[in-house]
């Protein structure tokens, strides 16, 4: 009965849009670190924990005032909801619950509770028994007032700062990796201290003419000595005890610079690390961008375009100097190779990118890049440069979306120039919207005051406008003349008079640019006017 | 018919040359070794090895005599910036075109007299550009104008004595019977930029004007000799 019902529960959970939105809200507060809320929340926190912690080392010495009290109040139910909601984030129990479930109902065994409870139990107290997790259980601890040694964990509040600040994040990681250096240098610094402070307690013994009484004077001495701090309240008298302290002093700058390097090498390799992490932290940011692959000539030239039209991109090269090229122009620029999964994945090629191009000059990596995308995502528009006609057809087959010859649209450039200065300026000038003039297409919605309309009767030449086409799926067209086929749709050149348009169907205009936004606008607003009197 | 000689083995001129038709032009390749002239030469088109930093050696193939088009696709700059001194120094009438690899290049071979310089590179990342950001335009021109589809832009040039020499802008709007859409005029008299053909202000067409007009190749001939122009020319622009 009861699996039954924690069975029903946990397909209920699955089921919940409530559920699963409540969820993923609080993953973005408090887990998600590209989420827009998380810094919101880590700065409110920091605050929260500063002032807690100022608050209670001023009780120290003076009487609790009542707000403060309140305060302290406050700051626990806080820190006892995160940690809470922090716990319940750390695994999906109906998950486990019904992955279990299922897999028992397939191979039609029995659904064993006790077992997936001790799963889940063990998941929590996995969590419940990390090092973050044990901070803030003790961070909660200063408040009970009965046991006036519990204060003593005030420390862990500050500690809590781990949790919100990045940089103590990194700085703990890069501690963590180099932990088997710093073992070494603990284990030698240990053996160090033993010997010294035995030799010291030998030498500096007031039986030997010194001031060292006790085990503890001779560590105090040795740890002071090997430090190089030097305080003098215990100094060594004997030549013996002289003579340890001098190696000590010795051994402990070496020591000193021995764990400076580590910390400075550890820094060093993670360099790459943060900054590629700052980008990432910035691609968050952006709604949608766009990833290009290869920072040479060409994608140099569309990082120019793409910046002055204000719209997010990140480059991705695995040559150092091309990327460094990209970041003298402040450009979001990751070393890397673009052809490996986990690189696209982290730039976000399943997330917010809306379009992938790869321009590097080597064929053979732009269908592995272009391979490597389309398995990733399905929908994603790629771009692709072709360097050698023989492998336009690769690259098709292997996903994208459009393929460009720089040479050979060159080549067309160049013989074109021949014939028709004027004609291929013009075209190319529009096309590239370096004129005063632009082609643009506007979209023919529902309920738009043009749907149903003869283009003759809009009257295009008074908005200061040509009509160059139109581009329409709809089979109504069919019977127009001047018809292009164009992949799965009709271009229709110069559409006679009578020519009706439908919805979805595209205008391609021609004119200024502000005239084309003008129309495009008062469609826009045609079609608002007339949903409403709807 | 012109003449036409192209310096330097690429992908970019054996594009060129496929482009170029052989009707129209008179075609010459010249190459810096006995190998890329062999291959051009495999092409059907006339091939010369020559030595291209001497003078005589470019008067001896027709270049300040009648040469009329020369185009430089050396893959170095430095190759084609030293032709194209040469070659103006022979000529001040040939049209010179260069490609650029080093976009800094191409002030020093305007400044050497080229007349028009062509980055592949540049050319590449506007295309790009253009199909990121409007895919319906550079589809639809790719597929008809620059493309299979007989969709063309051209321009027509108006000689003295054409029945559109001292008519005005406005009066060829009957243009619409022809089936052709006129795009812009280059109205000499104000230089060499092209004005579009609606919201720009009244121009008189004079001898020497040019009009950029959009069509099949039939519509545009119809038009041409509706309007009685001696010279025009079509071509499936860039395609």
């Amino acid at each position: 009965m009861l699996t039954r019902l924690l069975v029903y529960f946990a397909y209920f959970l699955k089921s919940s849009p409530r559920y699963q939105k409540t969820k993923r809200f609080f993953y973005s507060l408090l887990e998600d670190p590209g989420s827009r809320l998380k810094p919101y929340f880590d700065v409110s926190m920091i605050a929260v924990v500063i002032l807690s912690v100022l608050l209670l080392i001023y009780e120290i010495g003076n009487a609790q005032a009542n707000i403060s009290e309140w305060y302290e109040r406050g700051v626990v139910s806080l820190f006892v909801i995160e940690y809470l909601l922090r716990l319940w984030l750390c695994s999906d129990n109906h998950k486990i619950i019904l992955a279990h479930y299922e897999e028992a109902d397939y191979l039609n065994i029995r659904f064993r509770l006790s077992k997936v409870i001790g799963i889940l139990v063990t998941k929590k107290l996995e969590y419940i028994s990390s090092p973050l997790a044990i901070i803030d259980l003790l961070a909660i601890l200063p408040s009970y007032r009965e046991l006036r040694v519990l204060r003593l964990f005030v420390i862990f509040r500050l500690f809590k700062l781990f949790r919100y600040l990045n940089s103590i994040k990194l700085f703990a990681e890069i501690l963590s990796s180099k932990r088997f250096e710093l073992y070494t240098l603990a284990i030698f610094l240990g053996f160090l201290i033993f010997i010294g402070s035995t030799a010291l307690y030998f030498f500096e013994n007031p039986s030997n003419g010194g001031q060292v009484s006790s085990l503890f004077d001779a560590f105090y001495l040795s740890v002071v000595t090997l430090a190089t701090v030097g305080y003098g309240d215990i100094a060594p008298h004997t030549v013996g005890g002289r003579l340890v302290a001098m190696v000590l002093i010795f051994t402990g700058l070496s020591f000193i610079a021995f764990f400076t390097s580590i910390i400075v090498s550890a820094f060093s390799d993670k360099m790459q690390d943060m900054q590629v992490n700052r980008i990432y932290a910035e691609l968050g940011r952006y709604r949608n961008y766009i990833i290009i692959c290869g920072f040479g000539r060409v994608g140099q030239h569309i990082a120019r375009q793409l910046e002055k039209d204000r719209q997010h991109f990140v480059v991705i090269d695995s040559d150092a100097a091309k990327v460094q090229d990209a970041k003298r122009h402040n450009y979001l620029a990751i070393h890397d190779d673009a052809s490996r999964n986990d690189v696209l994945i982290n730039a976000g090629l399943n997330n917010k990118a809306t379009a992938i191009l790869c321009t590097t000059g080597d064929d053979v990596i732009n269908v592995y890049i272009t391979l490597t995308s389309r398995h990733l995502n399905k929908d994603i528009r790629i771009l692709s440069r072709a360097n050698n006609e023989e492998n336009v057809k690769k690259l098709y087959q292997v996903g994208a979306t459009h393929v460009i010859q720089p040479f050979e649209i060159a080549g067309m450039v160049a013989a074109q120039y021949v014939g028709q200065p004027v004609a291929f300026e013009a075209i190319v000038g529009i096309i590239s919207e370096e004129k005063r003039f632009i082609m643009e297409t506007v979209c023919v919605h529902d309920d738009s005051f043009i749907i149903g309309q003869a283009v003759n009767d809009i009257d295009f030449a008074q908005r200061k406008l040509i009509l160059v086409g139109v581009i329409s799926t709809n089979p109504v067209h069919c019977k127009h003349k001047n018809r292009y086929q164009v992949k799965n749709q009709h271009f229709y050149f110069n559409p006679e008079k009578y020519f009706r348009l439908q919805a979805g169907d595209l205008l391609v205009v021609l004119g200024r640019k502000f005239g084309i936004d003008h129309f495009r606008s008062q469609v826009e607003i045609s079609r608002l006017k007339l949903s409403r009197k709807s | 018919m012109k003449r036409i000689a192209i310096f330097g083995y690429s992908r970019m001129a054996v594009e060129t040359i496929h482009r170029l038709s052989e009707s129209e032009y008179q075609l010459m390749f010249i190459g810096g070794d006995a190998a890329e002239v062999g291959l051009v030469a495999g092409l059907g088109v006339d091939s010369r090895l020559v030595d291209f930093r001497n003078d005589d050696d470019l008067r001896a193939i027709g270049i300040g005599i009648d040469i009329d088009i020369l185009f430089c696709f050396f893959p170095k700059d430095s190759d084609n910036v030293f032709l194209t001194i040469s070659a103006r120094a022979l000529s001040d009438s040939l049209t010179i075109i260069a490609t650029v690899d080093d976009p800094e290049s191409a002030e020093k071979l305007l400044a050497a007299g080229a007349n028009k310089i062509i980055d592949p590179y540049e050319i590449c990342g506007r295309k790009t550009y253009a199909m990121l950001t409007r895919p319906d335009i550079t589809s639809i021109m790719d597929e008809t104008v620059f493309g299979r589809h007989d969709l063309n832009i051209a321009q027509i040039e108006i000689l003295a004595g054409s029945r559109l020499e001292n008519t005005s802008f406005s009066e060829l709007k009957s243009i619409r019977k022809h089936n052709v859409i006129l795009v812009g005029v280059v109205d000499r008299e104000l230089g060499d930029e092209l004005h579009l053909a609606v919201g720009e202000k009244e121009h008189k067409l004079d001898a020497g004007d040019v009009l950029v007009v959009m069509g099949s190749s039939k519509d545009i001939l119809a038009f041409k000799e509706d309007v009685g122009s001696v010279c025009v020319e079509t071509s499936d622009v860039i395609g």
